[in-house]
């Protein structure tokens, strides 16, 4: 990758996810999380609570797999033997604007898990995903108390999916992908590091946990893994479709929680290619100047290098033609300290 | 070899500290069973003799003394009974103390509900068939009839209804009637009227740790033509979860259950492989923290049963300072366990 390039993604991209970590501007309505067991979206949704509480703004938790309120969760909305339609009440309920008064207030609703929805068998046949998911967005209510809402639904991508009653319909994963303006796919940095590591050497990439396929293995996370070293945080794949229709692609670094204060401003994410582990920076130019170290004198001096310069070796003569048996003849002005030995030397 | 504590060293910190309303996922495949650890688990929550903790000072209702309701589908009260036995847990005394209970989701569950205090003349087609229709995988020879000769019934019938008065708070059977989430709630709420029951009796500990034990078998059992599937087994899981302190469950994750139907396999699968896998990495994915047996990959070993793995789960009130691990454990004659790391012995 050119540095300029990288450079320019450096300004830009991290300008993005900041945009959309902090909730500005609405930059994503809705954006999906996909996890797996390797890396689960836990540590990105707290860091989503994190930077909503540090800007004030309502968090609503719709609880398909939490049993205990998160800390930093001003709503938590069980959705235990419920309906969407009666999910969507209470979510809209969970939260009242404030007089009109000021600027209206932002909000943000996590959806821990969007799988046990997708595979009830309680569900009406009929459920929409996209208008329930819209409905979270812009609420139905009359809009004068409108507050700008932002949508945060976990996928597990490793839980399988049923076979669509109509199959003829996509599956609701495919919707929620075709809906989500940005799509975050989450990997756990240690296995990004095992998998270029063994990229690099050409090797098949490793693979961990499920993908395994080994009898009795369900995660295969384990804190230390061999050979990645202080390997911590996670890698966030971004998908980000712009209003234009342009697509952003980028990969980024997320540090442990244990590394920051709760209370820290500043952008903590990096660009992966940013990160010293991933991208070791090139050992450069090492001994362009210096040469091997000998006891021999290997340099010339000034005037060794003229008289070399000055030799004219036998195949130059050789190329001016002069007739067969001219070229070639090796030319040789005898030196003073040259001992002419008759028998020997005879050309 | 010399005899082992009943509580491996290493393995104390896990058992005995749970994080509130936390969820423990103990997943077995056919050749590295969970029962040993659902043992430890009773063991470290019931046995007062574990002083060690105490004598330190943390709050002294966290280790030991605590209740613990085990809610079974494969195996009977007699298996439990005889195995805690053997760690020195009298179970039958602790649950005429209210400190523990046991809910019998194996021997009846799908007959229907007989009158409370065993009916006079229950038929024998009732006490027979239904134990043999869902036969435990591994018992005590005593308890399965299918082992027993036909003319042993009547005698052990008899015996049943003379001690099921005794039994009556100790092993409530559950039945499952009807179809989809009624039903599901129906057993839910027998198994809170048992929780309440405890928490009712004495009120010095209100921690109750529940062990549900193979409750991926009520999914296989039923499944979708009944309206049950993944969605909603998790869903009575929740339920039951929150009424209580902690929660620990075992499911199996055999290959053909889990990846027959996980995304990374393509073949086609059965209902059954699709339902089982999904509540089983869900509940992974809820879990705060996710216990995993299986056996060596190299082989049988004179000398090691099996591989525990220890990993955070991801649910969110996932326990951060959990530290991942992975152990050999091995089963020996007495029953007793050692549990290793690699390398050491």
């Amino acid at each position: 990758m050119a540095p300029v390039n990288l450079s320019h993604r450096r300004t830009h991209n991290l300008l993005l996810i900041s945009k959309l970590l902090n909730l500005r501007d609405t930059a994503s309505p809705l954006t999906l999380l996909l996890d797996s067991l390797e890396q689960p979206a836990t540590p990105l949704i707290q860091e989503y609570i994190r930077r909503a509480k540090l800007s004030k703004v309502h968090v609503t938790l719709v609880a398909f797999e939490t049993v205990k309120r998160p800390d930093g969760c001003d709503a938590i909305v069980y959705t235990r033997r419920k309906t969407p339609a009666e999910i969507i009440k209470e979510v809209t309920a969970a939260y009242q604007p404030v007089a009109s008064a000021g600027p209206s207030k932002r909000r943000l609703i996590i959806i821990d898990a969007i799988n046990p929805l997708l595979s009830s068998r309680t569900v009406d046949p009929n459920f929409h995903l996209p208008s329930f998911l819209g409905a979270f967005i812009t609420p139905t209510k009359p809009a004068a108390l409108k507050s700008d809402a932002s949508l945060v639904v976990t996928y597990h991508q490793d839980i399988p999916g049923f076979p669509p009653q109509n199959p003829y319909l996509p599956s609701p994963f495919s919707v929620l992908n075709y809906l989500a303006t940005s799509i975050i796919t989450l990997h756990s940095f240690s296995h990004i590091l095992a998998q270029k590591a063994a990229r690099d050497r050409s090797l098949a990439a490793p693979v961990f946990g499920l993908e395994e396929e080994q009898d009795g293995v369900l995660l295969g996370r384990l804190d230390k893994l061999v050979g990645t070293g202080a390997a911590e945080g996670i890698v966030l794949e971004l998908e980000h479709r712009r209003k234009s229709g342009r697509g952003v692609l980028e990969w980024y670094l997320l540090p442990p929680a244990s590394r920051y204060s709760a209370n820290h401003v500043k952008e903590i994410v990096t660009l992966l290619d940013d990160n010293i582990l991933y991208n070791p920076p090139m050992e450069s130019a090492y001994g362009a100047d210096e040469e091997p170290q000998s006891t021999f004198e290997l340099g010339l001096t000034d005037r060794q290098r003229r008289d070399r310069e000055g030799v004219v070796l036998p195949y130059f003569d050789a190329q001016h033609g002069d007739g067969p048996g001219e070229g070639g003849r090796i030319l040789y002005d005898m030196g003073e300290e040259d001992d002419f030995d008759e028998e020997e030397d005879e050309i | 070899m010399p005899s082992q504590p009943p509580l491996p060293p290493l393995l104390t910190s896990y058992l005995s500290s749970q994080p509130e309303s936390s969820l423990t996922l103990i997943s077995s495949i056919l050749g590295a069973t969970s029962n040993w650890l659902v043992l430890r688990y009773l063991y470290s929550a019931l046995s007062t003799s574990n002083s060690s903790n105490a004598a330190i000072g943390f709050d002294e209702s966290h280790n030991g003394a605590k209740k613990v309701v085990l809610v079974s589908f494969l195996r009977g009260w007699e298996f439990w009974r005889a195995e805690a036995k053997r760690l020195g847990l009298d179970l039958a005394r602790l649950s005429d103390k209210k400190q523990f209970a046991f809910v019998d989701g194996l021997s009846e569950l799908f007959c229907p509900p007989q009158t409370a205090n065993a009916a006079p003349s229950p038929s024998p087609i009732s006490a027979g068939f239904p134990a043999r229709t869902t036969i435990p995988l591994r018992g005590p020879p005593g308890a399965v009839p299918g082992r027993a000769p036909v003319s042993a019934l009547p005698a052990l019938r008899n015996d049943n209804v003379a001690r099921s008065p005794a039994e009556l708070g100790v092993a409530k059977k559950l039945h499952f009637s009807g179809r989809g989430t009624a039903a599901l709630d129906a057993l839910e709420k027998d198994i809170i009227a048992v929780i309440e029951q405890l928490k009712a009796a004495n009120d010095e500990s209100e921690e109750v740790l529940l062990i549900i034990d193979q409750p991926d078998f009520l999914l296989a059992a039923t499944g979708a033509s009944m309206g049950i599937g993944a969605t909603e087994m998790s869903e009575w899981v929740m339920g039951l979860q929150q009424t209580v302190h902690t929660t620990a469950l075992t499911v199996a994750a055999d290959s053909p259950l889990i990846h027959n139907a996980a995304a990374s396999g393509n073949q086609q699968s059965t209902p059954v492989e699709g339902e089982h896998a999904a509540f089983a990495i869900g509940l992974a994915h809820r879990a705060s923290s996710v216990m995993q047996l299986r056996t060596l990959e190299t082989g049988a070993a004179r000398d090691v049963s099996g591989v525990l793995r220890i990993s955070r789960g991801g649910g969110l009130s996932g326990a951060n300072g959990l530290d991942e691990k992975e152990l050999l454990y091995y089963i020996q004659r007495d029953g007793s366990v050692k549990v290793f790391g690699r390398g050491e012995s």
